[in-house]
């Protein structure tokens, strides 16, 4: 109350209180972000065209690998511009992708009007300037402006009558076309119709296996499976207690959240390295004389990022009623866990779980191909040693053993559900 | 209705009970099999009583043999009769006495002795459609197990069924860290080597990112890391193509709900699924090997040969899956019109399921991406060609700048699959 | 003397799993142009009734005569012919919620086209122009184009009732086509069933839940009670006695206005 009459004072402008200036400010970063969500969805699809056509022309034409072919700040100032073009004139992927349309507030949109968008969105809109008032400067001044596209009762245009499905297609076909060229080869398509003959000895394992290595072989795989095994448990001992500091919802403030996106970027990194990779890391660590060691540790890193994520994505997902109710009561952080939170996840690590070490079995096998221990290492000896009958009966063996933990971890998470 | 075992009831429930029971006896017997094994191999690692090599073996005298299948056949039984045995736990019975409040001791021990008879006279009493013999006798039943709300439970730990799981798992530890020789000291004592190797890798030689390296050839050819990466992501896709292409038609064929229920239906579907489980097992880097040898060591072709062929079997049991989900209203809607079991598919099972076929193709492009950066290991092509040779070298930061790309390239697939998925979903 | 239209004679279905009886030779028969509603409680075998016609279900016994042929003795492919002639209507609407509108209504057509040409989901433009015109018939005109997974359940039962106009039927199976509807709803659905058998003279058989309905719309009713034919009349022959016979001692009939 200020004591003058109504009307006779303005109302303070919204944005010199602290929580005005907060939402003025997040309206218009949502804006630009719009914008510039659209603009690198176009101006990313015209540069990836551009590139796979000139790859493929390189490729085929040229004989060459090569990219760009013309000066950078050419191929850098067509995309961009071809972009905002396409964004003025038509209805670019990127405005179809996000729902927006390029709309007259009133009147009709005319070339005129479209080439001011396209000039001013140069002007303002790249620069980033446009944006402090909303609706930005460029769709003031041109009177258009993104509209979410209203649902019509006409039928929708088909895809190759617009300029967005075009490109795709277009895009998708040239993709295909550069990828063939570039992963097959004249000779390795003509030994695939004429050296089948090379695999005889493969298949010949299937009808008359090797059964003087199959004892060894027995043995080996015990030591994949305890790999398996003892991966999965020594990860699960430590992806626990991580899970919680890798879930959202569990971390907050200014320390928990810094903690949950280091813990979870080092997890997706982690993950990303496939677990052979890991192993002959860990292969120079350990030396190869200890190469079972050196499998579980990579199967025992792989896994624990991926758990993580599994565990800490179940975590974000859980009921929030029970923790309500329970701190309702009054009771502390530690009951809550106890009573509210635990109950809701025990079934779905366990399951969680089985399905790493299932996968473990698999990625065990595999991680012996670079020298891991057991099962894979005993196959690729026979590979390299050319001796394909032996290393078809093992396969036999993987497969067998494979299929039944499959089978195995399947039936039991179907009785967890 | 509780299944009352071996009692009365129709003649294939009663056998159905009888065959759960065998299993959970074989399971008991599995488990004391196992601890005899993982005893033995504890005693020939420490006391020498035979030579062990590192991976460990078990070499028993001639007749040693029988001793244990003697021996654990035993304490299956007895722990089944005495208390609640692992075996019983798992397929969710109890013993439960059929007079009397409890069952004594005296009695569990009875019904010990008594198996050994019973089991012997089994065709007998299966025949006359009785209790097995050595329950009826002690009147105790196996019953399963419903939770009473008066008597809560004991603590697992305290069971019979929770100890002996309890040392199941720690054994395994004993003894799987034997058998894989985990050592600590080692990891400790050669920290250094492992440090400096990490501290190259961390400093990584992005010299090559787009130039192509010297020393590197390919078939008399330099490459540089930017031209193995996308050949990389162009072998994923590709193989993600043709498998989806391939695995499409073929899930139909493996879905219970298209084909229906006639001979011929049911054999294509056995096999198709038999086809999709079988080379699902084989791990694509197993078929890449394959394939090296076929079509040449090394090729791009080799590679997504392999990622094709467990593509499809990936995809067409996701798929199929997903088939068999599909509610069935629309299919008789379909049906009731006069339509045709192509038109089934066409119209009522095909534009339920093609969101998630999407979701589940752009997962397979995903995985597909990051088993093409290794597959070369067995001579399948792609940017493990260059991460292998490095390290042959000990050109770790090389390496370094090798992996770094890799985990960005698989990072933003998963990114952008994950994002796609959400939206299709 | 013609014969009647649509012929049941000794209808019995036994489900093969659990030994269900859910019909036990059940006979009557119906006229061209009659709005009949079949009662019952639930799992008194309405559906199933209701599927053995279009042979949705395989009868186990028993004869069904439509239009002079026996429509249990056809093989699958004179059967599809025979089922185009037939709509039906669901409880559960049966549409493809992914699907957009006139999609789903174009699926009432499939028994006319050819494998190929519906294969590539190519409906001709005159199919197309008829869906449209179903549509607005039954209001939906403007939201043909939206995906049914946005339609409330009366504009989704309205969906149905177009897709089962496609196929230009005589004969309309409705299988409790209001029961997951609110009372208002029911009768709109109700005026298009009505609409269809007066207007187009297509024979309706509806199994319906509420007395009040079957009453009002109705121009005979048969009455389920474990699979055998315990009432069979005009709608106004029903008194408190019969409804008792047919729902049991403890039922209230229940107004649906
Ligand atoms: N697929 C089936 N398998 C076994 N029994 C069924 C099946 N469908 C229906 N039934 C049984 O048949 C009887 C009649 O069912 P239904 O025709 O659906 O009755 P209503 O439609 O009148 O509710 C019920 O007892 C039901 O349990
Ligand atoms: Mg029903």
């Amino acid at each position: 109350m200020t004591g003058y009459p109504e009307g006779y004072t303005s109302p303070r402008p919204e944005w010199t209180t602290g929580r005005g200036l907060y939402n003025a400010l997040a309206r218009r970063a949502d804006v630009a972000a719009k914008y510039f969500a659209m603009f690198l969805l176009d101006a990313g699809g015209l540069a990836a065209l551009w590139l796979l056509v000139t790859y493929a022309y390189a490729w085929y034409v040229l004989g060459i690998t090569a990219y760009i072919l013309v000066p950078w700040w050419v191929f850098a100032l067509g995309v961009v511009e071809g972009a905002i073009l396409w964004e003025s004139l038509g209805r670019s992927w990127g405005q179809k992708a996000l729902g927006r349309e390029l709309t007259p507030v009133s009147g009709e949109a005319t070339a005129i009007r479209r080439l001011l968008y396209f000039v001013l969105w140069n002007l303002f809109g790249l620069t980033g300037i446009g944006f402090v008032l909303v609706p930005p400067l460029h769709e003031r001044w041109s009177g258009l402006g993104l509209r979410r596209e209203r649902p019509s009762s006409q039928a929708p245009v088909p895809w190759y009558r617009t300029s967005a499905g075009l490109f795709v297609a277009v895009l998708l076909v040239v993709t295909l076309v550069s990828a063939l060229g570039v992963t097959l080869t004249w000779e390795s398509l003509r030994r695939l119709f004429t050296q089948a003959g090379q695999t005889v000895e493969f298949w010949r394992a299937l009808v008359r296996p090797d059964t003087t290595i199959l004892l060894d072989a027995m043995r080996d795989m015990i030591v994949t499976v305890f790999m398996a095994v003892l991966a999965t448990l020594f990860a699960v001992a430590v992806s626990v207690p991580l899970s919680f500091l890798a879930a959202r919802n569990l971390m907050r403030g200014p320390v928990g959240r810094p903690i949950y996106t280091i813990l979870r970027g080092a997890m997706s990194i982690a993950r990303s390295i496939e677990p052979i990779v890991w192993a002959i890391i860990f292969l120079v660590w350990v030396t190869a004389l200890r190469s079972p060691f050196a499998g579980i540790l990579a199967l025992w890193v792989h896994s624990i990022a991926d758990l993580v994520k599994l565990y800490a994505e179940r975590l974000e997902a859980i009921d929030q009623g029970p923790i309500e109710a329970i701190t309702a009561t009054g009771a502390g952080r530690l009951s809550v866990l106890r009573y509210a939170i635990v109950p809701q996840i025990v079934n779905p690590y366990i399951s969680f779980t089985l399905y790493r070490w299932d996968i473990n079995i698999r990625m065990a096998t595999v991680v012996g191909l670079v020298g891991g221990g057991g099962i894979g290492q005993r196959l690729i000896n026979y590979i390299w040693g050319v001796q394909y009958r032996q290393a078809g009966t093992v396969m036999i063996l993987i497969v067998i053993l494979v299929w039944a933990i499959d089978y195995l971890s399947a039936r039991l998470r179907a009785k967890l559900a | 209705m509780s299944p009352t075992p071996g009692g009365a009831g129709a003649p294939r429930d009663r056998l159905k009970v009888l065959s759960r029971r065998a299993f959970s006896f074989l399971l008991d017997w599995m488990a004391w099999g196992y601890v005899a094994y993982c005893v033995m191999y504890l005693l020939n690692y420490y006391w020498y009583t035979v030579h062990v090599d590192w991976w460990g073996t078990l070499t028993l005298p001639s007749w040693g043999w029988p001793v244990v299948i003697l021996a654990t056949l035993e304490l299956a039984v007895w722990c089944r009769s005495l208390g609640r045995s692992l075996g019983q736990r798992a397929i969710g019975v109890a013993l439960r006495p059929v007079a009397g409040e409890r069952i004594s001791v005296g009695r569990r021990v009875l019904r010990g002795f008594l198996w050994h008879l019973s089991v012997p006279l089994a065709p007998v009493w299966i025949a006359r459609g009785e209790e097995p013999l050595h329950d009826r006798l002690t009147q105790v039943g196996l019953r399963t197990e419903t939770p009473d709300p008066e008597r809560p439970g004991r603590r697992a730990i305290l069971t019979q069924w929770g100890f002996v799981s309890l040392f199941l798992g720690a054994l395994t530890m004993c003894v799987g860290w034997l058998i894989i020789g985990i050592n600590l000291q080692v990891l400790i004592r050669r920290a250094p080597q492992a440090g400096r190797i990490w501290g190259e890798m961390l400093r990584p030689d992005f010299r090559y990112f787009t130039a192509p390296d010297p020393v590197f050839h390919l078939r008399a050819l330099s490459y540089s890391i930017l031209d193995l990466t996308v050949v990389t992501v162009f072998m994923a896709l590709v193989a993600t193509v043709l498998g989806g292409v391939m695995a499409f038609p073929l899930s139909f064929l493996g879905a219970r709900n298209v084909m229906g229920f006639s001979p011929a239906g049911w054999a294509t579907y056995g096999v198709i699924r038999g086809f999709f489980n079988v080379f699902r097992s084989i791990e694509t880097i197993i078929w890449a090997s394959i394939f090296a040898i076929w079509v040449g060591y090394g090729t791009v072709l080799a590679g997504i040969l392999a990622l094709t062929i467990h593509t499809i079997a990936a995809l067409g049991k996701l798929y199929s899956e997903q088939v068999e989900g599909v509610s069935p209203g629309p299919l008789e809607a379909v049906w009731a019109a006069g339509g045709s079991r192509i038109q089934v598919v066409r119209h009522a099972v095909i534009p339920q399921v093609l969101p998630s076929f999407w979701a589940f193709t752009l997962y397979r492009w995903d995985i597909n991406v990051r088993m093409a950066t290794v597959i070369a290991l067995v001579g399948g092509g792609g940017i493990g060609d260059m991460l292998f040779y490095y390290k042959n070298q000990g050109d770790w930061s090389k390496v370094g700048a090798v992996v770094m790309v890799i985990v960005a390239v698989v990072w933003a697939m998963d990114y952008i699959s994950g994002r796609l998925r959400e939206r299709i979903a | 003397m013609p014969t009647p239209y649509l012929v049941i004679d000794g209808l019995t279905k036994v489900y093969e799993r659990g030994q269900v009886h859910a019909l036990r030779g059940l006979s009557f028969s119906i006229e061209k142009g009659e709005f009949l509603v079949v009662i019952g409680l639930s799992g008194s075998g309405k559906s199933t009734l209701l599927r053995c016609i279009n042979r949705l279900i395989e009868p186990t016994e028993g004869k069904i005569w439509l239009d002079g042929t026996d429509v249990t003795r056809l093989s699958a492919k004179r059967m599809r012919r025979v089922r185009r002639r037939i709509g039906m209507i669901f409880q559960q609407f049966n549409l493809v919620d992914r699907a957009t509108t006139v999609r789903n209504v174009l699926t009432g057509r499939l028994g006319y086209i050819p494998g190929w040409r519906s294969l590539l989901g190519l409906f001709s433009s005159q199919d197309k122009q008829t869906a449209l015109a179903n549509l607005e018939r039954v209001g939906l005109r403007d939201k043909a184009y939206a995906r049914v997974d946005e339609l409330s359940g009366g504009q989704r039962q309205r969906v149905g009732i177009a897709r089962a106009l496609m196929q230009k039927p005589e004969i309309l199976l409705a299988d409790e086509p209001v029961s997951a509807l609110d009372p208002a709803t029911s009768h709109s659905i109700m005026q298009y069933l009505e609409q269809m058998n007066r207007q187009d003279g297509v024979t309706v058989i509806a199994s319906l839940h509420f007395l009040s309905l079957a009453r009002r719309y109705g121009t005979r009713i048969i009455a389920l009670k474990d699979g055998q034919l315990v009432f069979d009349g005009p709608p106004k022959t029903i008194d408190n006695a019969k409804f008792k016979e047919i729902y049991g001692e403890d039922a209230e009939e229940v107004e649906v206005r």
